[in-house]
């Protein structure tokens, strides 16, 4: 148990660092109570009245999930490691074929973008590329959605839309 | 070059004695987690257009492989007997084989109803197979676990994979709430299973199943409180899974909740796993203490018996109806483990497989007859199918009236069995109850083979009458066509008179006079956009329902082959 | 009065443990003590999660609880489940709760007057008050270890503690060490299942969906052209 001692001596310099930060902060902080303006985000303008909608996106939690599940493995490792040579070829195989198991999965989380942490990319056409029956469509000024202007920030166009005017389209 | 020259160091120390791994034994839950394994490597791979094809097709291939597998090793311990392998982890005999075998079946045939769905409902991906082959892995295990721990863990794998496929339908938030439900109330039970299983290892000293049925052979317990506590918790962990009144409560929701392929998946696979571990653990290694948990699954058997009947009397959504059908199975499942001997399990082995197929397919036609966004399971829904649709139709009448164990059908054995399990164990009362309970459920199988059988314009009077009639229920005929009175007659042709109707339904439930809500629950005259639908049936579904049926009928009217099945499981078993 | 229930129970622990045919030094006073305070901390630590009002600190006392346990491992003289303890449980559970708070609202308030069914409060108290009971009757009446070999070897007796830790996973617990992996493939192929969103469908309730913006995972519109 002698081992666990500095641990229990950090403990004490830790809650006797936070006391003395309290106690110190207490000392020299300015008495006087900001007034409610000084304390808003803003000191002028317009005071917001919704919350946002969310703080982080889903991808924070799902690297910590990710964390915690690729912790657990090493965890697994390390009594492994310890009777290695006691083991020898035998307990090489097994934890080969249990790492081999949980690194699919993160084949399967790169592979779906999970760990990309660029926004997601919402690639569009700007232009179809050009058929002789594009360029009469638009000569002779029929409605093609895609002539309307710049792309918009909507994945739900329909790609079958430029596709119908002209035949060259097929991916 | 050999390892030791390669770990120069290695020779100085003594090597451990490393347990032989018998690969037979464990190779259909390998070949399962191989394929869940190789569909998440391919997946990632191919174009996502080709996904969820490809994942269907490997799924395929992978159940057809271990069923292939489990049929060898059935034929392996016929001729080389029963054993136990890998450190006594794992117990390889002819119980275990059948378990794998009702689980791959299982599992082939969800695939084949899952593919359809997943291309109607386009939420994408072949995880739906992955999370289900390492599920049906998860059953698998606990249907071999030799060691209260590995049962814990298949009862995990099985059940963590399950809580994610019942969110499956990310556009569907009854889904997400369902494995909501499910997650909380399902770890709780894991919770409690866990402190069984310490109990159990403080009571015994170990949590090897041979070596607690050894240690309670040799020693009288005295005072076996704690091992008493253990058993009660493990019975409860069990419970839940099986939903056996009272920890049925989820089910339910859950049922209704999750996408429609994943139910009968979940209804089967995770009652086929559940029962063989309850079996293995109670019969086999506490058979000796029977005469303290027998009266406890007596309670339970009869609780779900009487409860899931009667609930499921009151259902309107099928979905929810068959739930609560499904915890009355589950009580007749129980009487053959209150039985404790080498017929009751039998009989409740058989009873697992042929309701894996029946449970599986009822859910096919449930999967296929939904709209677009797994809507619509409602029994109006049902009504006139016949005329549109006969051969769907005839096959889900045909799967209602196994399950309601009507003869030359398995579902007749199957309860035919139970009931004759428990009279021989003496449980007379229990047996009575079995077969009154048989009767009520009759009635709401029934109820939905005539909504289909019906015609889809009849007016609310004619409809309140005719199922009354048929089912032998003439009780309170006028009562119920007063309630019904003002949703009936007011055009409830669109869905805010449907929902009047509910309503009233419910405020006339409320009494507790069952038949007559009952009156009041068939007689609404379908919306005009249901009249005229028929549904497309996507080649794979037909061919797991046309499965499905056949077995039904053809091992109801030739019942030898399974049932012998299931009494040599056992023999090799006890 | 406290102190005497715990010592009875540090004892029972350990006859418990030396009924099983492990060598048990007597509980020195620097072990009781040690166990005193972690079970306090323990103790403590899970009756603050049910009670404090603000989530972050019920996390907090969620780590204290957890590192009490950790404290009580290493009494037990399993010095790497201690460390897992710490490791796993207190840092990233804890922290991944954290996320869940902060990612739901941290000022956002429980309304912990409303009761969706009446009574259950009381039930529950009752409920609870009982089981501790039974439990506290049956560890002095029950006969607890009863000298059937077991199965994972000593936990404490001399040697390095991962290392037959290590050689019980690698052969007793071989198969269960195995199939955990798949519920290592469940928890990632479950995590970004669970974190897709629908695609883009109109939602007036909600501004950020229907944007598209680079929350959604595994629905990332196919590179065309």
């Amino acid at each position: 148990m002698d081992q666990y001692l500095p641990i229990l001596v950090l403990i004490v310099l830790g809650l006797l660092f936070a006391a003395l930060s309290f106690v110190g902060s207490s000392m020299l902080a300015p008495k006087k109570r900001p007034t409610a303006a000084k304390v808003a985000p803003y000191e002028c303008g317009i005071v917001p009245d919704i919350e946002p909608p969310s703080r982080f996106p889903v991808r924070f939690y799902l690297v910590a999930m990710i964390f915690i599940i690729f912790d657990i493995e090493i965890v697994f490792l390390y009594p492994w490691a310890v009777v290695f040579h006691q083991l020898g070829t035998f307990g090489l195989v097994e934890i080969l074929v249990f790492a081999g198991i949980v690194f699919v999965s993160f084949l399967y989380l790169v592979s779906n973008g999970a760990l990309s942490w660029a926004p997601a990319k919402h690639l569009e056409r700007a232009m179809p590329s050009r058929t002789s029956d594009s360029t009469i469509a638009r000569i002779s000024g029929n409605p093609d959605p895609l002539a309307s202007g710049p792309p918009v920030a909507s994945p739900d166009v329909e790609p079958a839309a430029a596709a119908a005017s002209g035949p060259g389209q097929a991916a | 070059m050999s390892p030791s020259l390669l770990l120069g160091v290695a020779a100085a120390t003594p090597r451990f004695r490393t347990p032989h791994i018998d690969y037979l034994s464990i190779l259909p839950i390998l070949i399962m987690m191989g394929g869940a394994v190789a569909i998440v490597v391919v997946s990632s791979l191919v174009r996502r257009q080709l996904r969820t094809g490809v994942g269907t097709l490997l799924a395929i291939v992978t159940s057809l492989a271990a069923l292939g597998a489990s049929l060898t090793q059935w034929a392996d311990v016929a001729d080389h007997g029963a054993k136990v392998t890998i450190a006594g982890a794992v117990a390889y005999d002819g119980f275990s084989v059948f378990i794998q075998v009702t689980v791959s079946i299982a599992m082939l045939l969800t695939v084949l109803v899952g593919d359809g769905y997943l291309r109607r409902e386009d939420v994408g991906g072949p995880e739906l197979y992955v999370l289900a082959l390492l599920s049906a892995s998860g059953a698998m295990v606990m249907g071999s676990a030799n060691d209260l721990i590995v049962i814990f863990l298949g009862l995990e794998i099985m059940s963590i994979a399950l809580y994610v496929l019942a969110a499956f339908n990310h556009r569907r938030t009854e889904s997400g709430e369902a494995a909501l439900k499910y997650f909380i109330l399902g770890s709780f039970s894991s919770a409690i299973f866990v402190y069984g299983i310490a109990l159990v290892y403080g009571a015994t000293g170990s949590t090897n199943l041979p070596e607690i049925a050894d240690y309670l052979s040799k020693n009288v317990v005295a005072s076996n409180g704690v091992l008493l506590a253990g058993l009660a918790l493990l019975l409860v962990g069990f419970g839940f899974k099986i939903a056996a009144v009272p920890f049925h409560m989820w089910s339910p929701d859950v049922y209704q909740g999750a996408p429609s392929p994943v139910t009968g998946f979940m209804a089967a696979v995770a009652k086929a796993g559940a029962f063989a571990a309850l079996l293995r653990v109670f019969v086999s290694s506490f058979g000796a203490e029977r005469a303290d948990w027998q009266p406890i699954v007596w309670a339970l058997a009869i609780l779900s018996l009487v409860v899931g009947a009667v609930l499921a009397l009151s259902q309107r959504d099928v979905k929810r109806m068959l739930a609560y059908s499904s915890i009355n199975q589950a009580g007749f499942i129980l009487l053959g483990v209150q039985a404790a001997d080498g017929r009751g399990v039998a009989a409740s082995l058989y009873y697992v497989f042929v309701y894996t197929f029946m449970i599986i397919g009822t859910f096919a036609v449930v999967t296929v007859l939904a709209r677009t966004g797994d809507r619509g399971h409602d029994l109006s829904e049902y009504r006139g199918l016949a005329k549109r649709q006969p051969l769907l139709a005839g096959a889900l009448a045909i799967l209602l009236l196994a399950q309601a164990g009507v003869p030359f059908t398995t579902g007749f054995l199957a309860k035919f069995q139970v009931v004759a399990a428990a009279v021989d164990a003496h449980s007379y009362a229990l047996a009575a109850v079995a077969m009154a309970s048989g009767a009520i459920a009759a009635f709401f199988y029934l109820r939905v083979a005539i909504a289909m059988y019906s015609p889809a314009g009849a007016s609310g009077d004619d409809a309140s009458h005719e199922p009354a009639g048929a089912a032998g229920a003439g009780v309170g005929g006028e009562a119920g066509s007063a309630g019904s009175g003002s949703p009936a007659g007011s055009g409830m042709a669109d869905p805010v008179g449907a929902a009047g109707g509910r309503g009233g339904a419910v405020g006339v439930a409320a009494p507790g006079v069952a038949m007559l809500s009952l009156q009041v629950l068939t007689d609404e005259a379908p919306s005009p956009e249901v009249a005229g639908r028929t549904v497309p049936v996507p080649a794979l579904a037909a061919t797991a329902l046309g499965l499905a049926v056949a077995f039904t009928v053809v091992f109801g009217i030739v019942p030898a082959p399974i049932v012998d099945f299931a009494h040599r499981a056992t023999l090799l078993f006890l | 009065m406290k102190l005497a229930a715990t010592t009875l129970m540090v004892h029972s622990t350990l006859a418990a443990v030396s009924a099983t045919g492990v060598t048990v030094t007597r509980a020195s006073t620097v072990d009781v003590v040690t166990f005193v305070i972690a079970a306090a901390a323990v103790l403590i630590g899970a009756v603050g999660v049910v009670l404090a009002r603000h989530p972050v600190h019920a996390a907090l006392m969620l780590v204290m609880t957890l590192f009490g346990i950790a404290v009580l491992f290493l009494l037990q003289r399993d010095d790497f489940l201690a460390a897992i303890q710490v490791i796993v449980y207190a840092g990233a559970v804890v922290v991944l709760f954290l996320f869940v708070i902060m990612f739901l609202g941290v000022d956002r308030e429980e309304n912990i007057r409303f009761e969706p069914l009446r009574g259950q409060r009381p039930l529950a108290v009752l409920l609870i008050a009982l089981g501790t009971a039974g439990v506290l009757v049956l560890g002095l009446v029950s006969h607890w270890a009863t000298g059937a070999p077991e199965v994972a070897g000593a936990a404490n007796g001399p040697g390095s503690n991962v290392a037959k830790l290590g050689k019980s996973v690698f052969t007793t617990y071989l198969f269960p060490f195995e199939v955990t992996s798949a519920l290592l493939v469940i928890a990632v192929v479950a995590a970004v299942v669970l974190a897709r969103r629908p695609p883009a469908t109109p939602d007036p309730d909600d501004p950020d969906a229907a944007s598209g913006d680079g929350n959604v995972i595994g629905e990332e519109q196919e590179v065309v052209g």
